[in-house]
């Protein structure tokens, strides 16, 4: 009877109203999970979690978030350091090879496997040694496990920045061994078990949530939640942030220079470090660049500060070297090369080389362009014609790796820029013989180099350890293979209020924002 | 012969009174005079660019790096110091030779195409129109971007994807033109007296087909020079330093907060360029296809 006696126009609002009443909690939901707390930017979604595997940026952010980790970057007035973390109540290093610790007690996983173990700690460093970030744990012998929470971490050299560079970092996590293998022993997009302050949830292609743990006992974070929205284009999460959509975003050079003018309303900048180092490099084994005199006269022809001033607004420092301002082994001058046309000039004729024609690759983003086309204005003014190529990424980061085919023996000049950790080894490991080939795309080989490298992982004394770091980019810039050419600060604006907590390296510790 | 069916229609007049009314109906057409202007300004420009530009278009000078529009720099400086207003008139010769060879080569394979398809057997008719169709459904930015990560970009690439892209346009009107003449009487008259097929497209298909493309491709240079600066935009365009209005727009972009004026200068001649050629397209096609013209009005 009721039936009959519905009209159209009832049963369609009946059945909007329904749907809405069905939509509300959602869209509230999504309202909610967009809005509270924290809204912060990310470039790109997070693919692997896993800190074996990871691609690194933003996934060291979220392990940093939901893992135990047993220590952390301590940052004051520019030094960086370590300390130890709320997961241990020891931390120390009880001989140059041998670093005891103790895990907190109360320290759950979540999903309920139980208590965090000493026997994690062993599970989450040794497997790293199998992994794609095997570097980091090249002076690991193993973990002697003493007790539930207790244990050693032995290293089969002294390395005394071990804790700063390898367990502060996204690396040092711990994994809970009983979750990961049942995982089948590794891990993507999601986290087998968590043990930290949020919980970790992902919308691919949109945003990455970080809600709050109930079973977490230990201190809370100053936001309660955190959404970091996907937003590939830089300027566009600059934009946001003018706009109030997001409460702290990373800026390049350009806008860092804009916004020390005229910064946002109500907005700061920090710098969270300088440890990115940029160069152009030289394939010594191509035919056209196999005569030092040629990359010689290169290194002369390219007028750095320009480069500084035109693509980077003079926002980065000038490089002269692989190690980064505030470390150990910076150099404060080139020693073989400056900027200097006539001498470039000459090293040319020298070498009986004329009409030389060479490419320059780079990635295709904007200041790495204005980077290359200064780059080759300079080598025009001395005779040599640069075409600029600009790649993408895919194709940029395989060019020199022998392992994508033969196109590292056409490649002849290119510009790039590596990130490093806070201790010189890190950077140099990349310039060993081994690497020629890996990331060595110069691909030279000195032995004297190889054997700095492993003196200065065990070397203990800071001056002889400074010494060797020295010495190591002397090498480097005499293959002529090297123009170096800045240390880009990685910067943040955010509100004002809000203090942000960042790894030398950039990325973001959500746990450790303060907000006032 | 008669190579021109129209003529045989009554009233159709006389050739030479007839192109006497429609260059009166042209001169008169206050549209197709305005876009006359903007496109012989456009060509002129990039045609004279060199004794024009004030200064070399990829000279350096990074102290007057992002000055304003002056006295000196008419549109102001990029990013590297280098004239603004020097690097869009070069700009206008990439977007010319673009056009110019891309439009050319796309209207001539796309008549050929278009007449072979239209005269030829059903067969080749269906497989050139899978083909056309195929090239169609393909977003030219997908075929840029994978072509590009495949070769890298270039001036030639931007040609060989504006030509790929656009043939399919031409040959498909050219194709509906022949079928629609395949079958007069003055070419079965033509075929009964042994014409090859060859003699019978190039003299007597041909000269009737191509009017209509030629107005199309009036139309479609403001297309081509937008596909051009929009592949050059997103930097699978021309290869630095050469200057081209969708890297200038790009670079401008990415200095908006600091220099708008970069984007403003980048975005006129586009802007200007774009209407030029479709006022004088859609003057052209009004005065030879009136009822195409009432029809969209």
């Amino acid at each position: 009877m009721a039936l009959r006696n519905t009209s159209r126009r009832t049963f369609l609002a009946g059945t909007t109203a329904a749907g809405a009443l069905i939509l509300v909690p959602d869209l509230i939901g999504q309202a909610r999970a967009q809005t509270a707390g924290l809204r912060l930017r990310m470039e790109r979604d997070n693919e692997i979690l896993d800190p074996g595997y990871m691609v690194g940026g933003s996934e060291v952010s979220a392990q940093k978030q939901c893992l135990p980790f047993l220590a952390e970057y301590d940052m004051k007035d520019g030094e960086v350091s370590w300390r130890p973390t709320y997961y241990v109540t020891r931390l120390e290093h009880t001989d140059p090879t041998h670093i005891a610790f103790e895990l907190a007690e109360g320290l759950v996983w979540s999903k309920g496997y139980g208590p965090v173990t000493a026997a994690d700690v062993k599970f989450s460093y040794e497997r790293m040694k199998g992994t794609d970030w095997s570097g980091y744990f090249d002076a690991l012998d193993h973990v002697e496990v003493t007790g539930d929470r207790t244990g050693t971490i032995v290293l089969n050299t002294p390395f005394a920045p071990f804790i700063l560079v390898t367990l502060c970092h996204g690396t040092g996590a711990v994994l809970c061994e009983k979750a990961v293998t049942e995982a089948g022993g590794k891990f993507t997009t999601d986290f087998p078990a968590t043990c930290g302050p949020y919980l970790y949830e992902a919308v691919p292609g949109q945003r990455a949530n970080f809600v709050p743990n109930p079973d977490w006992a230990g201190p809370k974070p100053a936001a309660e939640s955190v959404v970091v929205q996907i937003v590939g284009e830089e300027k566009a999460a600059n934009l946001a942030f003018e706009a109030g959509e997001l409460d702290c975003t990373d800026i390049g050079a350009d806008t860092l220079a804009r916004y020390r003018t005229s910064p946002p309303e109500g907005s700061e900048i920090t710098i969270a470090g300088e440890l990115r180092y940029m160069w152009m490099g030289m394939n010594t084994e191509h035919p056209k660049l196999q005569d030092l005199k040629v990359r010689q006269a290169i290194q002369h022809a390219v007028d750095v500060d320009s480069i500084i001033a035109g693509a980077y607004s003079n926002t980065t420092s000038k490089s002269f070297g692989i190690i980064c301002p505030g470390l150990l082994g910076k150099r404060d001058a080139t020693k073989s090369y400056s900027y200097d046309p006539e001498k470039a000039r000459a090293l040319l004729a020298e070498a009986g080389v004329s009409g030389l024609e060479l490419t320059l690759k780079t990635l295709n983003a904007q200041d790495r362009l204005l980077t290359a086309q200064i780059i080759q204005a300079n080598l025009a003014a001395v005779g040599i014609t640069v075409t600029v190529l600009p790649v993408d990424d895919g194709t940029f980061w395989e060019m020199g790796m022998e392992e994508s085919g033969d196109g590292w023996k056409d490649l002849e000049m290119w510009i790039m820029q590596f990130y490093t950790t806070p201790d010189p080894y890190e950077a140099t490991q990349w310039f060993v013989s081994d690497q020629v080939g890996v990331w060595n795309w110069e691909r030279w080989k000195n032995e004297e180099f190889d054997k700095l490298y492993a003196d200065g992982i065990a070397e203990q004394d800071l001056a002889k350890r400074e010494a060797i770091y020295l010495r190591m980019q002397d090498i480097m810039e005499e293959t002529g293979a090297y123009v170096w050419i800045n240390h880009e600060p990685t910067a943040y604006v955010h509100r004002k209020g809000v203090t942000i907590s960042t790894a030398p390296s950039g990325e973001l510790d959500y746990r450790r924002f303060e907000i006032a | 012969m008669l190579s021109d069916p129209s003529a045989s229609q009554p009233g159709a007049g006389r050739p030479r009174q007839r192109s006497n009314v429609r260059l009166g109906q042209f001169l008169g057409s206050p549209k197709a005079m305005l876009g006359l202007t903007v496109v012989i300004l456009f060509i002129s420009s990039a045609v004279f660019a060199p004794v024009l530009a004030p200064y070399d278009p990829n000279a350096l000078d990074i102290p007057s790096r992002l000055s304003g529009p002056t006295w000196a720099h008419w549109a102001g400086t990029d990013q590297l110091g280098r004239d603004t207003f020097s690097r869009l008139l070069f700009g206008g010769r990439v977007a010319l030779k673009i056009a110019v060879i891309g439009v050319s080569v796309a209207l001539s394979t796309g008549l050929i195409l278009g007449m072979i398809a239209g005269y030829g057997p059903k067969w080749l008719d269906n497989l050139l129109l899978l083909a056309f169709d195929t090239v169609l459904a393909f977003p030219t930015i997908v075929l840029a971007l994978a072509t590009v990560a495949l070769v890298g970009p270039s001036l030639e690439l931007v040609l060989i994807i504006v030509i790929v892209s656009t043939v399919p346009g031409y040959a498909r009107m050219a194709r509906t033109a022949t079928l629609a003449l395949k079958n007069d009487e003055f070419i079965l008259a033509e075929r009964s007296l042994g014409a090859s097929t060859p003699r019978i497209l190039a003299h007597h298909v041909l000269p009737n087909v191509v009017g209509p493309l030629l107005i199309l491709a009036a139309m479609d240079v403001p297309v081509v020079v937008t596909i051009e600066a929009g592949l050059s935009f997103l930097g699978l365009g021309v290869l630095p330093p050469t200057a081209s209005w969708g890297t200038i727009l790009n670079e401008g972009y990415l200095v908006i907060n600091d220099a708008p004026f970069m984007v403003v200068a980048a975005g006129i001649p586009l802007v200007l360029t774009t209407l030029g050629f479709t006022f004088l397209g859609e003057a052209l096609r009004d005065i030879f296809d009136p009822r195409m013209g009432r029809g969209r009005a």
